[in-house]
C-alpha cells in the first residue's frame, strides 16, 4: 500500500507520516501542493491519497477534483485533514468526491478509525 | 484647460490688438474697457481651477470617509488579528507544555529501565562466573522475570509518550496558517496607509483598495475560538461525522 500525503507544512506531512508508519504503513510519498501532487499521481503505483485543503498553488479541493475527473485515477480512495471547518467546506469535499474527512488537530485514533472505515467501504 | 481658457486664442489676439489701437489714438475709456474684459476672463478661468480642485478634494476626503475596508481594518480586522495572535499564543504554550510534560514523564522510565538493567546485568554477570548460589539463582530468575514483564509496559508507555510529542508538533501547521492571515491583514493595512499618506501629501488621484468579493468557501484556516463564531462552523471531528452521515457517508 503506497500512501500520498500532501500538505504544504513539512511537520504536518512528518506527523501524518509517523502515524500512518504507525497503523502499518510504510510506504509513504510525499508532495507540498497539488501541482507537485499530479505528476506523482499520473506516474501511478499509489493506493491511498491524504491531503491538506488549504495549500499555496493548488488547493486540496481543487486536487480532489483533478483525481476524480480524470479516468486513470478517479477510483482512488482520497482523505482530507485539514483545518477548514466551515459547513459548507465539508459538504462541498463530500459533492466533489472525498471519501473522509478530518478536522485538525486530530488524534491518531481518529487517523486509525478514518482510514479503517475508509478501507471497509472501498474494499 | 478648455480651448476657450487658452491664452493664445484668436480671440485674445483680435482683443489685444484693440487693446494697442486703444492705446495710440489716446481713447483711454475704450482701452480700460478692453483691459476689464481680459481680467474677467483671466478670473472666470481661475474660479473653474479653483472649483474643479474643491471638487476633487471633496471627492477624495468623501470616498476616503466611505472606504469602507478602512473603517472595517480599524474597528474590526485588528482586534480581531490581536485575538488571533494571543490564540497562537495560546497554542505554542500548550505545545510546548504537552510536549514538556510527555518529556518529564518519560524520563523516569527511561531511568528505572537503566536502573533494572545495569542492576540485572551485575547479577548475571555474577551467574556466568558461577559466583552465585541457588538461592541468589532463585531471585535472580524472579528478577529476570519481573524486568522482562516490566519492559513491555515501559516501553509501551514510552512510545506513547513519543506519540504524544509527535501530535503536539501539529501546532506548527495550524499557528502558521493563522500567522499568514495576519500578514494579509498587515498588507492591507500598509496599503491603506499608503494611500492615506498620498491622500495627505497632495496627490488627490487615490486608489482605494476595494473591498475584496467575498467567496463562501475560501479557504481561510482554522477557526479561533471567541474569533470566529460563525454558526456554519462545525465545532470538531463528531459534528464532521454526523454531517458527513447526513449526506449518506
Amino acid at each position: 500500500m503506497k500512501i500520498l500525503v500532501v500538505d504544504d507544512f513539512s511537520t504536518m506531512r512528518r506527523i501524518i507520516k509517523n502515524l500512518l508508519n504507525d497503523l502499518g504503513f510504510m510506504n509513504i510519498v510525499e508532495a507540498d501542493d497539488g501541482n507537485t501532487a499530479i505528476p506523482i499521481l499520473k506516474k501511478g503505483g499509489i493506493d491511498f491519497l491524504v491531503t491538506d485543503w488549504n495549500m499555496p498553488g493548488m488547493t486540496g479541493i481543487e486536487l480532489l477534483r483533478e483525481v476524480r475527473a480524470d479516468d486513470k485515477l478517479s477510483g482512488l480512495p482520497v482523505m482530507m485533514v485539514t483545518a477548514e471547518q466551515k459547513r459548507e467546506q465539508i459538504v462541498e469535499a463530500a459533492e466533489a468526491g472525498v471519501n473522509g474527512y478530518i478536522v485538525k488537530p486530530f488524534t491518531a485514533i481518529t487517523l486509525k478509525e478514518k482510514m479503517g472505515k475508509i478501507f471497509e467501504r472501498v474494499g | 484647460m478648455l480651448e476657450e481658457n487658452k491664452l493664445i486664442s484668436d480671440d485674445n489676439i483680435a482683443r489685444s490688438k484693440d487693446l494697442l489701437a486703444c492705446l495710440e489714438r489716446g481713447d483711454e475709456n475704450g482701452a480700460r474697457e478692453v483691459l476689464d474684459e481680459l481680467t474677467r476672463i483671466r478670473e472666470t478661468e481661475l474660479y473653474q481651477e479653483m472649483g474643479k480642485l474643491t471638487r476633487e478634494l471633496h471627492d477624495s476626503i468623501t470616498a476616503f470617509g466611505k472606504d469602507d475596508k478602512l473603517i472595517n481594518l480599524a474597528q474590526a480586522e485588528i482586534p480581531d488579528a490581536r485575538s488571533r495572535l494571543r490564540h497562537v499564543i495560546k497554542m505554542t504554550d500548550d505545545a510546548a507544555n504537552r510536549t514538556l510534560t510527555a518529556v518529564e514523564e518519560s524520563l523516569p522510565i527511561c531511568d528505572s529501565v537503566t536502573t533494572n538493567s545495569s542492576n540485572l546485568h551485575e547479577k548475571w554477570r555474577r551467574f556466568v562466573q558461577r559466583d552465585m548460589n541457588v538461592q541468589e539463582f532463585r531471585e535472580l530468575s524472579l528478577l529476570i522475570d519481573q524486568f522482562l514483564e516490566g519492559n513491555t509496559g515501559q516501553v509501551k508507555e514510552l512510545r506513547s509518550k513519543l506519540n504524544e510529542i509527535l501530535m503536539a508538533q501539529d501546532f506548527q501547521d495550524l499557528t502558521s496558517q493563522i500567522i499568514k492571515r495576519v500578514i494579509g491583514l498587515v498588507e492591507d493595512v500598509e496599503t491603506n496607509l499608503v494611500n492615506l499618506v498620498k491622500l495627505a501629501g497632495g496627490h488627490i488621484k487615490v486608489d482605494f483598495e476595494k473591498t475584496k468579493d467575498d467567496h463562501s468557501i475560501e479557504a481561510t484556516g482554522p477557526a479561533v475560538p471567541g474569533v470566529d463564531t460563525e454558526s456554519n462552523l462545525v465545532s470538531g471531528q463528531d459534528e464532521v461525522d454526523d454531517l458527513l452521515s447526513s449526506l449518506g457517508f
